[in-house]
């Protein structure tokens, strides 16, 4: 009750008012309505309370640096520099709301504006919003966006194409967002060495866009996917899913033709965070700038001729335009982009580079120690991966992650639990933080695991 | 100021990071798509950065730097507790896909907040999946879509909103592919049975509407709305960004509605953070419970040889709803908010009634202290209620029109001179049914004699010479802000040249 400034104060400002009891001020609620029995919830706690069960229960969690971890799958068990949390939480930036008065938001105004330019200049496209909620509606919303722009000029109207490696929690994201408004989403196969099947991609030209990931599910590069643009025609919006990470190595899809780049921002920032917050980057050219979700900052003057920032383009959102908006985003996680905005500056390019090329020595490194065991075999041995790579074992991957785990080791993650068909499959993820210590230990609890499976 | 690409180094290896574990490190990837040139970032030092982002944030308003009363965004005190909580291992490095197993402690504040949620709204099932008060909306209708498509109704394509609706409400539903059917007010700014009855048909999917409405006023006849759109078949959505109004008071489901989001960024203080992160939950009825995202945290009484679990006695996992829509963020929704939002209740507990009675009643302190000498002929032009009403719930709002015809300061001129003063503007020309508006809330969490300075800072604004006050902001880091010439110009990035 340490949050109330007016307790015990309520006589004072009610008889101001010229009324006697709070209950006045609830009079308007009809008795038929009215909840006249307390709430059926244990006593408050003080912050000491609080505290202690936050410790407790949060404590029971096996986080994932108190062990040897390969899960990533989307997100990545990253390192946050210090600065980041501590200036990001500044109270200045924590308890702001939306920039709607900009004359007083000039601080995460152009915080967001360098955030845009960061995104904009690591995808190589001209324009980005400040942050969707995560990749998977920011790949949901690039489909709904990219509809709007072309549907009506193609062929194809109202149809989308993506690769069938897509996530399937993404994928069901993407349905969501796309099954309302009835746009039909065809499946684009892949080959046995698991890339794109650039032949039957050919289907796609003309049609409203195309969705493909780099890396794919499995942490496979498919040189290929660069050869899309000339497949699908000029017409067709082609829509890229990055490891924002991996563009410290890997060719931006804005230089081999990509319309909307979209990703999860989380490996810039902060934790995983047991899934959120985080946040999706979007960007795009100016072919989609004004059909595009989300908010957007732009240079302006003020009155005296100085440079200022405010939001801008905002017809094309809620609170203006309402059931004719591009999108019904309103909240977003512009801390989370502050966050992934400071990491950014303070990475630098070289920094990105080198965060890169950990990563990829890392995961390299590992799928070499990990195909030497007996029995496990990669699924596309001839894809170059980033971050992760799918295995095949000798048993089965959900029991193999069970003994695993009771060794102290989080072995990667079953991909059983995303398509039926795979329960001998395992999906091995590293990053920064990945150690050879660690690849050692993951290996010989793997093979290990894998003995005990036949014995 | 200058930007952060102003910060250009020497190329170097950037923050110091150890090197790449292996030789030859991502010689993997083939050089015909290696990355040519690298992005131009800024090329900086910590103390550089530090210094940067802490000269952004003296640029920046937040409700620890003033008075927030921005109308519908309930900017209440953010407890710090909550962000040391979020902070902890416990929850920053916890990986979704991990094992039940290994996240019984996030499972059992999920667990209890579904429930604590589900109490407060009179809901039957909660699912902590939505990431924002709108995201929640489109889950929830998304369900009621699958709700009347399971009855074999799939033609019921209407939705129906008042006028004075977030703008959100209508986004959202036409995301799920409906139509809208706006409804007039009623001249009071109440909700109008006659003109709903008009509007409902046998394709009526549902209503969403929010309680007390977007005037800050409570729809006494809300059990007769509901009862008029459930005997057209049709379902009733509560959209909750009001519910610091009336928690502990009455809830949605005495009202009569099937559905309801929570904003936890506004009702359960996760910090808005300049635009978010937010969370958006939902609670539905029991016939919709089938369809709510997946999964939801469920738990059992715990066997022998179940994992240690948080020592209540029970083991707890991530369950499927049977007919589920699937997802609608891939993980299992802003947990760090959720963990803040669980911090801040358990403050409360069972009295969380009486941050709604603190709400309520600075709103209509506020309200009573602006207004309490209108008419009095010694008063400048005063500003008239925008809705007429005895008391008002949470927040309420100002019609300033005498104003501006008395002086030609408009609504904004106001809300813009507020800064002058140390202010955050309330929310302007919202809800569009009241001209010249300016909707205010102050919350629970500021003091009286800050109510009193702020109601005689406003009347003194409207005495000063209008030619202030429509040239303001005079004190702020920048002047008023040209959004025509940015909306022209879009200068989106920086150049980096």
């Amino acid at each position: 009750m340490d949050q109330l400034p007016n307790l015990g104060r309520e006589t004072e400002m009610l008889s101001e008012m010229g009324m006697s009891s709070i209950d006045d001020l609830f009079a308007d609620i009809p008795e038929g309505v009215r909840r006249n029995d307390p709430l059926p919830l244990p006593p408050p706690q003080s912050e000491e309370q609080i505290l202690a069960d936050a410790e407790r229960l949060l404590g029971a969690n096996i986080h994932l640096d108190s062990r040897p971890s390969f899960i990533s799958a989307g997100l990545a068990r990253n390192f946050v520099p210090t600065m980041v949390p501590m200036l990001a939480t500044r109270g200045e930036f924590l308890t702001s709301y939306t920039p709607y008065q900009p004359e007083v938001s000039q601080g995460m105004l152009q915080a967001m504006w360098e955030f845009q330019t960061m995104i904009s200049e690591l995808v190589a496209l001209p324009v980005a919003n400040v942050s969707m909620y995560d990749a998977s509606t920011a790949a949901a919303e690039a489909i709904t966006c990219a509809v709007r722009v072309r549907s009506k000029r193609s062929s194809q109207p109202n149809t989308v194409y993506v690769s069938e490696f897509v996530p399937p929690h993404r994928m069901s994201v993407i349905e969501n967002y796309t099954q309302g408004v009835e746009i039909d989403i065809k499946i684009l196969p892949h080959r046995d060495d698991g890339t794109l099947d650039l032949e039957a991609a050919k289907a796609a030209n003309d049609s409203c866009a195309v969705y493909v990931e780099q890396p794919n599910a499995f942490g496979s590069i498919d040189e290929g996917l660069t050869r899309l643009r000339s497949i699908i025609g000029e017409k067709t919006a082609l829509i890229v899913g990055v490891d924002a990470v991996s563009l410290g190595l890997i060719e931006a899809p804005g230089n081999w033709g990509a319309d909307i780049v979209v990703g999860e921002g989380q490996p810039f920032g902060i934790g995983p965070t047991a899934g959120g917050p985080i946040y999706g980057i979007f960007a795009c050219t100016k072919d989609y700038l004004r059909l595009m979700p989300g908010r957007i900052v732009g240079q302006s003057l003020d009155a005296d001729g100085k440079i200022a920032y405010t939001l801008t383009l905002s017809t094309r959102e809620q609170h203006i335009r309402r059931h004719r908006a591009t999108s019904n985003i309103c909240s977003n996680e512009t801390l989370i982009a502050l966050m992934g905005a400071m990491h950014m500056a303070l990475l630098g390019p070289e920094g990105l580079e080198r965060l890169a090329l950990r990563v990829a020595s890392a995961t390299q490194i590992a799928l070499e120690a990990v195909v030497s065991i007996e029995g496990v075999e990669l699924i596309y041995p001839e894809s170059p991966v980033f971050r992760e790579f799918a295995v095949r074992l000798p048993c089965s991957s959900r029991e193999t992650l069970e003994r695993m785990d009771s060794m102290g080791v989080i072995g990667g993650f079953d991909l059983n639990q995303w398509w039926g068909t795979m329960e001998d499959c395992l999906l091995i993820g590293c990053d920064e933080r990945t150690s050879l210590e660690d690849i050692e230990t993951l290996c010989s609890a793997l093979s290990a695991s894998i003995s005990e499976a036949y014995s | 100021m200058s930007t952060v690409f102003d910060f250009n180094g020497a190329p170097g290896t950037g923050w110091s990071q150890p090197k790449p574990v292996g030789e030859d490190a991502g010689a993997q990837i083939p050089g015909s798509i290696r990355r040519k040139n690298l992005p131009r970032w800024p090329r900086a030092s910590e103390p550089e950065l530090v210094r940067h982002y802490t000269l952004l944030s003296q640029r920046n308003f937040g409700i620890d730097t003033g008075f927030y009363p921005l109308g519908s965004c309930t900017m209440k005190h953010n407890p710090r507790i909550n962000e040391r909580i979020v902070q902890m291992p416990g929850i920053d490095r916890i990986h979704p896909l991990q094992p039940d197993s290994q996240v019984q402690g996030l499972l059992a504040i999920y667990y209890e907040m579904q429930d604590m949620l589900a109490i407060c709204a009179g809901m039957d099932s909660v699912t902590l999946q939505p990431v924002a008060g709108a995201q929640g909306e489109f889950t929830a209708i998304r369900c009621i879509q699958e709700y009347h498509n399971s009855n074999g109704e799939s033609n019921r394509n209407k939705v129906i909103v008042p006028d004075s609706a977030h703008g959100t409400n209508p986004a959202s539903a036409s995301m799920c592919g409906y139509e809208i059917v706006e409804i007039p007010s009623g001249p009071d700014g109440r909700l109008d049975l006659d003109a709903l009855r008009s509007a409902v048909d046998g394709e009526t999917a549902a209503m969403m509407i929010t309680n007390p409405s977007t005037l800050g006023v409570f729809e006494p006849e809300i059990a007769e709305a509901a009862s008029i759109v459930h005997e057209a078949g049709g379902q009733m959505y509560y959209d909750g960004a009001n519910f610091n109004a009336i928690l502990g008071k009455t809830d949605p489901g005495r009202m009569g509605f099937d559905a309801v989001h929570y904003n936890l960024h506004k009702t359960f203080s996760q910090p808005h953070g300049g635009g978010g992160p937010g969370s958006g939950p939902i609670g539905v009825k029991s016939h919709l419970a089938k369809f709510l995202p997946s999964p939801i945290a469920s738990r059992r009484v715990r066997a022998e040889d179940d994992p240690p679990g948080v020592g209540d006695g029970f083991c707890y996992f991530w369950e499927e709803p049977e007919s589920s829509i699937g997802k609608v963020q891939q993980w299992n929704g802003n947990a760090g908010a959720v963990v803040r939002a669980w911090a801040f209740y358990r403050r409360y507990g069972r009295d969380l009634e009486r941050m709604s009675e603190h709400a309520v009643l600075n709103a209509n302190y506020l309200r009573h202290r602006i207004m309490r000498d209108f008419g009095n002929p010694q008063m400048p032009p005063m500003p008239k209620d925008g809705a007429p009403s005895e008391v008002v719930k949470h927040e309420f709002t100002l019609d300033m029109t005498p104003v501006k015809e008395a002086t030609g300061v408009t609504a904004k001129d106001v809300a813009k001179r507020l800064l002058d003063y140390g202010y955050m503007a309330p929310t302007l020309y919202f809800p569009q049914i009241v001209p010249e508006c300016l909707m205010l809330e102050p919350t629970e969490t500021e003091s009286k004699d800050v109510l009193d300075k702020f109601a005689d800072d406003f009347l003194s604004i409207l005495s000063e010479d209008p030619e202030i006050v429509k040239t303001a902001p005079h004190t702020t880091p920048v002047k008023r802000v040209d959004e025509v010439l940015a909306a022209r110009q879009l200068i989106l990035r920086h150049p980096c040249e």
